[in-house]
């Protein structure tokens, strides 16, 4: 084996998809037992790159090497075989299977022909100790927190006896103190002579955590260098490619009379467990409330009970004045709603419908667009054209099925489609989630001319820098409850995290630094 | 819901069937292109013959609509063979037993028909609806049970003294007239043939047709524009199954006068595959009906003139919908991998 | 209280197990596919082309256990059809099983007529049927016997594969990667486990047991083929899987309830009534637990109900 310092090295790596090129070019190299972070925007390609690295896909073009070896590789099996391990950005366990037997997929100890549990057990309990990773074997992973399901992605790696591991956006779905947790661990690793590839689009993480940063833009490698050299505006800058302002728009108007009132409600999650618990909070014309939160926390549910989706167990929502919590959809929108869902492809289009009816769904029962129960093409298709030169959706035509667009063509689709019904109440939901930068800028400008123009704005966002930038007061979610309330051009990125992380009270009172975390995406 | 790809890929699709059914002839030890020339000449040889197919095409086209309306919605209704079984009985009830004028008696017949159909499904439709009980099932089961049930009411308690297994013959005031002279063919072809384009017009331009085709392609986006799901799947269930049982209800009153045991043997099974065929599209459902039932007519030649049983023709059809199921986009490969997929159902 | 007697006696029991048997044989076939992330419609047309080649085997071969191969084989190979559409070709699952009973349905009275010129059933002394089994030392038991004696080997067979497929799922590592396919692909596609190899296994095992269900139901207890003769079977096997999500234990309870509900019914036509209604009871009764299965995982609404003095808090 040829002596070099680098654990990994990737040359000329292109892949295309059909006509768009994920990567073009890609070379760098990731030094043997040291945080290597590869950061960029979503879409910049860095997915697309680690899925070539552990031999998901196959690079059009371009050469992997693996301690100096030139490396072919066809599947996961052949970069696990070299020591690589890859914990993704979705876990992949198994719901009904115990935390042993997720660990142990595919490398089960066998006796008799059967799978030795025992045995797999002991050794999970073994490596628990060894790197602090504390796990129940026998637990099924169903009943889990997100945090011990990453911890059971990260010994899923080493017992299948990685020394390179990569994570793909780990800390998406943290606490601030998971993820401090996380980044012991990691060092343990590197530590113990390992090397950690970092996939993040969070700068603060990645100064944190690396010793070595490559940016990606476009697909592109913009440069690779020491991180302690980069300072976090020269990051963003090599990231976006230009220079982005962190600064609060400011907000003239001042918040007028409450729109939407919940009191005391409560609701239940699709098992039947409490998954908002004793809710009250108001949102007033001229204000945008933030609802923060590591995802998972009651905001689906919660979201789901003021848009009608979902019947709250208890407690009152009012909006506009009228009772909604037991009014259908199409009720509380004939109220006052105006709903961007949190998942575009599952909630929020029809994928195989035209673009026009796509823009019309909601109000498509009203005049001009059906009269007597009978649609009315023209008046659609004409408001539908009207949409999208207004919103910007890049299509040649509203005839077009909304699969053809990308997904952030897509979401300002949802976004026309919402923003231009006549609500006073809108419920915004990860609005920009997997959207490019453009698209992203545009739905948070519109976010904020709706606030101008009088609107009553509950935005609920799992991207804290999103809350921070737009509300104008920020709720925090933990485990159903609002913990707490802070003020976004005071509170601190520490405050939130300890309300995030459940940890309520005076501890986290506000006082502050005005500093804004940072973070374009 | 969308089941194949696009026209012309399921024009090759078709003619593979049509390959892999000459080899299975070939291998029965007929000649393919004699049974296929015989199937066309048997469907189409004479003025009797197209008759006979279209005779043959119309209960399947009527059912094919019944499958539409509920595939369009997501509805996978598979019982309409059990509908037009209660239908079929139901209208033969009226027909005999109440003398009226022309006038009342034809349309009480059709309408009692829609309404067995329709209470056939109500059951199933309301599990659907209100529980989200699986459909196929408990709809594919009702068909045993709407066979052996019929079956029961006509030997035990209307048997036509002296007869077979049949009920008495209707009154000449409820039957369906006929078209010519020298076959039973008769007006149930344009009820078919008008449920087809009203159907067409429903899911294209209006807002209730829209709602339906939205709650079939994305059912949570449905629900999210305001759509009242479960009122929406237990309506359209209802009006499919009520299809179903208009269905039974021209067979009756158009061609057999009577209900009799078997007496509309797969029909429901036909229109099911000839919606799915035509992706649960209204107007080209009439195409694969008139398709289905040129076969079915086809057929009965194919069974005089040559060693072969009609249900070749079976074979033929099942063949057709395998070849046309897969998913093969020609020229370039699927994008879809397993990971993407939904495997629950 | 003597009717009752006549009804339930220890031949019931008997019967029950007799019943019971087909459909638990082609619902265990059908646990691999569910197990495996395939909705399975088609188990009634993968039976019935099996019942078919059971016969056909059977007098070619004049062996009753050639016969139930070439069942076996004729499952497995109708199974192959289905996993090739459903896996590689990515069509639906609905249609395809619909598809397949049709196919099914058509070709053995398509072949039944090419081959012997008849039309509704095969029957003839050349099919050797299998023979009962008797456990040595069960006459001694009297009337009991009767519940564990004198069955065709496939009883034994069948209620064998419960708790080999009980150990198959949980403590195998293919039952588990078959799990892993259904429940979540990405997982074993991220291992380097390949979902689709997976799902033709599992498509050949279930045409497998649906072959040896075809069989029993052909060279079992009477040695003839019939049009049609699994008669809505395999649906009834879709819908205890429905119920089960394919754990053999449940699909043995869910099987074992259409079999008594199918004894009793058999039972009751000797009191007059015609066969005509009692043959739908199997069906009705498979409709109505399905229907109580949905009810019973139906989602609930819930009520949260506050102690007035204690401010509340959730469990």
């Amino acid at each position: 084996m040829a002596e070099t310092p680098y654990a990994i090295e990737m040359q000329g790596i292109t892949k295309r998809f059909g006509k768009v090129v994920a990567n073009r070019d890609i070379t760098f190299a990731v030094r043997t037992g040291e945080v290597h972070a590869v950061i960029g925007e979503n879409g910049a390609g860095k997915t697309t790159l680690m899925n070539i690295l552990f031999g998901l896909l196959q690079p059009d073009e371009g050469t992997v090497k693996v301690a100096g070896e030139p490396v072919h590789l066809r599947s996961p099996k052949d970069a696990i075989r070299l020591g690589l391990g890859m914990v993704h950005q979705h876990f992949k366990l198994v719901p009904s299977l115990t935390a042993a037997e997720n660990i142990f997929l595919g490398i089960e100890p066998q006796r008799y022909g059967l799978i030795d549990r025992d045995a797999a057990i002991a050794q999970v309990h073994a490596l628990s100790e060894r790197y602090g990773l504390r796990v129940e074997p026998t637990a099924i992973v169903r009943h889990l927190p997100v945090g011990i399901e990453q911890r059971i992605e990260i010994l899923k790696v080493l017992v299948r006896g990685a020394r390179i591991i990569i994570l793909d956006e780990p800390t998406a779905v943290l606490t601030p103190q998971e993820r401090r947790e996380l980044f012991r661990i990691l060092n343990g690793f590197v530590a113990d002579g390992m090397t950690v590839i970092f996939i993040s689009h969070h700068l603060e993480e990645v100064m944190e955590v690396s010793a070595t940063t490559t940016v990606l833009r476009q697909g592109e490698v913009v440069d690779t260098r020491p991180t302690a050299s980069l300072s976090k505006s020269e990051l963003v800058r090599m990231m976006v490619g230009k220079d982005i302002s962190f600064d609060r728009p400011a907000h003239a108007g001042k918040a007028g009379d409450p729109i939407l009132e919940v009191s005391d409600l409560w609701a239940r999650d699709d098992r039947g467990l409490k998954a908002v618990r004793d809710v009250s909070f108001e949102v007033r014309a001229h204000e945008i409330v933030g609802i923060a939160g590591v995802a998972g926390n009651g905001q689906g549910e919660l979201a789901e009970v003021i848009s009608g989706l979902r019947l709250p167990s208890h407690g009152a929502i009012r909006l506009n004045g009228t009772a909604i919590d037991a009014a259908s959809p199409r009720a509380i929108r004939d109220i006052g709603l105006a709903h961007v869902p949190a998942d575009r492809m599952e909630r929020g289009v029809d994928r195989d419908a035209p673009i026009r009816l796509n823009m019309l769904m909601g109000r498509h029962h009203k005049a001009p667009w059906s009269r007597h129960g009978w649609l009315n093409s023209e008046a659609i298709t004409a408001t539908a054209n009207d949409l999208v030169k207004r919103f910007d959706v890049r299509t040649d035509s509203v005839d077009r099925a909304v699969k053809t667009l990308s997904g952030g063509n897509i979401q300002k689709t949802v976004v026309a489609r919402e923003f231009s019904q006549e609500a006073n109440f809108l419920l915004v939901d990860q609005p920009t989630r997997g959207v490019d930068i453009g698209a992203m800028t545009e739905i948070h400008d519109e976010i904020l001319r709706r606030r101008e123009a009088g609107q009553a704005i509950l935005l609920f966002s799992v991207q804290l820098d999103e809350i921070l930038t737009l509300a104008d007061r920020i709720l925090v979610m933990f485990e159903g409850e609002i913990i707490g309330e802070v003020d976004p051009t005071t509170t601190t990125e520490e405050e939130i995290g300890l309300l995030m992380a459940g940890v309520r009270g005076d501890a986290a009172a506000t006082q502050g630094s005005p500093g804004l975390p940072a973070g374009a995406a | 819901m969308r089941f194949f790809r696009s026209t012309f890929e399921q024009s090759i699709a078709l003619l593979l069937a049509l390959v892999i059914g000459s080899l299975i002839i070939v291998g029965i030890g007929e000649n393919p292109i004699v049974a296929y020339a015989t199937l066309l000449d048997g469907a189409f040889g004479s003025p009797q013959r197209i008759a006979g197919t279209l005779l043959q095409s119309t209960p399947i086209m009527i059912a094919g609509m019944a499958a539409c309306v509920a595939f369009r919605s997501g509805l996978f209704n598979i019982g309409v063979e059990g509908q037009l079984y209660m239908g079929g009985f139901a209208a033969a009830l009226i027909g005999f037993s109440l003398p009226l004028p022309w006038f009342l008696h034809l349309p009480l017949a059709m309408i009692v028909a829609v309404i067995a159909g329709a209470a056939w499904i109500a059951v199933p439709a309301f599990f659907r609806a209100r529980y989200n009980a699986n459909e196929v099932v408990s709809t594919i089961l009702l068909n045993y049970v709407a066979v052996l049930l019929t079956s029961y009411f006509t030997i035990f308690l209307f048997k036509r003294p002296g007869g077979w297994s049949e009920t008495p013959p209707i009154l000449e005031s409820s039957m369906l007239p006929t078209l010519f002279e020298f076959s039973r063919l008769n007006y149930g072809l344009f009820i078919g043939l008008a449920l087809a384009v009203g159907l067409h017009f429903y899911f294209l331009r209006t807002v209730s047709g829209f709602e339906s085709g939205t709650m079939g392609s994305n059912q949570r986006y449905a629900e999210y524009g305001g759509v009242n799901i479960r009122a929406k799947i237990f309506r359209m269930m209802l009006v499919s199954g009520a299809i179903g049982g208009l269905a039974g209800g021209v067979e009756t009153l158009g061609v057999h006068h009577r209900f009799m045991e078997g007496f509309a043997p797969g029909f429901g099974f036909d229109g099911v595959i000839a919606a799915l065929l035509a992706n649960a599209n209204p107007l080209l459902t009439v195409i694969t009906a008139l398709f289905f039932g040129m076969l079915r007519s086809g057929s009965l030649l194919l069974e005089v003139d040559t060693t072969m049983s009609r249900e070749i023709i079976t074979v033929l059809q099942a063949l057709i919908i395998l070849c046309v199921s897969a998913q093969v986009r020609i020229g370039r490969r699927g994008d879809a991998t397993a990971g993407e997929r939904r495997w629950k159902y | 209280m003597e009717v009752l007697g006549d009804i339930f006696n220890i031949s019931l029991l008997a019967a029950t197990i007799r019943t019971t048997v087909p459909i638990l044989l082609v619902a265990l076939g059908g646990a691999f596919t569910t197990k495996a992330g395939i909705f399975n419609i088609g188990l009634e047309g993968m039976m019935l082309v099996s019942a078919f080649f059971a016969v056909l085997g059977s007098m070619y071969f004049g062996s009753a256990i050639m016969g139930v191969m070439a069942g076996m084989i004729a499952g497995m190979l109708t199974a192959t059809l289905f996993a090739l559409l459903v896996v590689t070709f990515r069509a639906n699952e609905v249609v395809v099983g619909l598809a397949i009973n049709i196919l099914a349905s058509g070709m053995t009275i398509a072949l039944m007529n090419a081959i012997f010129g008849t039309r509704g059933s095969i029957i003839s002394r050349d099919i050797v049927g299998l023979p009962p089994v008797h456990v040595p030392g069960a006459s001694a038991l009297g009337q009991v016997a009767q519940v564990f004696s004198g069955f065709t080997p496939l009883v034994y067979v069948a209620f064998l594969l419960v708790p080999v497929l009980v150990i198959f799922f949980g403590r195998t590592r293919l039952g588990l990667y078959i799990r892993v396919a259904g429940e979540k692909p990405e997982a074993a596609e991220a291992l380097g486990i390949s979902v689709a190899r997976l799902q033709y296994i599992a498509a050949l095992f279930c045409g497998a047991l649906a072959g040896l269900a075809g069989a029993h139901l052909s060279l079992g207890y009477i040695t003839m083929f019939t049009e049609n003769m699994s008669s809505g079977r395999g649906f009834m096997a879709v819908a205890v899987l429905i119920f089960s999500n394919g754990d053999p234990l449940l699909v043995l309870a869910g099987c074992l309830l259409f079999g008594f509900s199918d004894a009793l019914a058999v039972r009751l036509q000797t009191f007059d009534i015609p066969s005509y209604v009692v043959q739908t009871v199997p069906y009705l009764v498979t409709i109505a637990f399905l229907f109580a299965f949905a009810y019973r995982s139906r989602p609930r609404v819930f009520r949260e109900i506050f102690d007035k003095v204690r401010p509340a808090s959730g469990p």
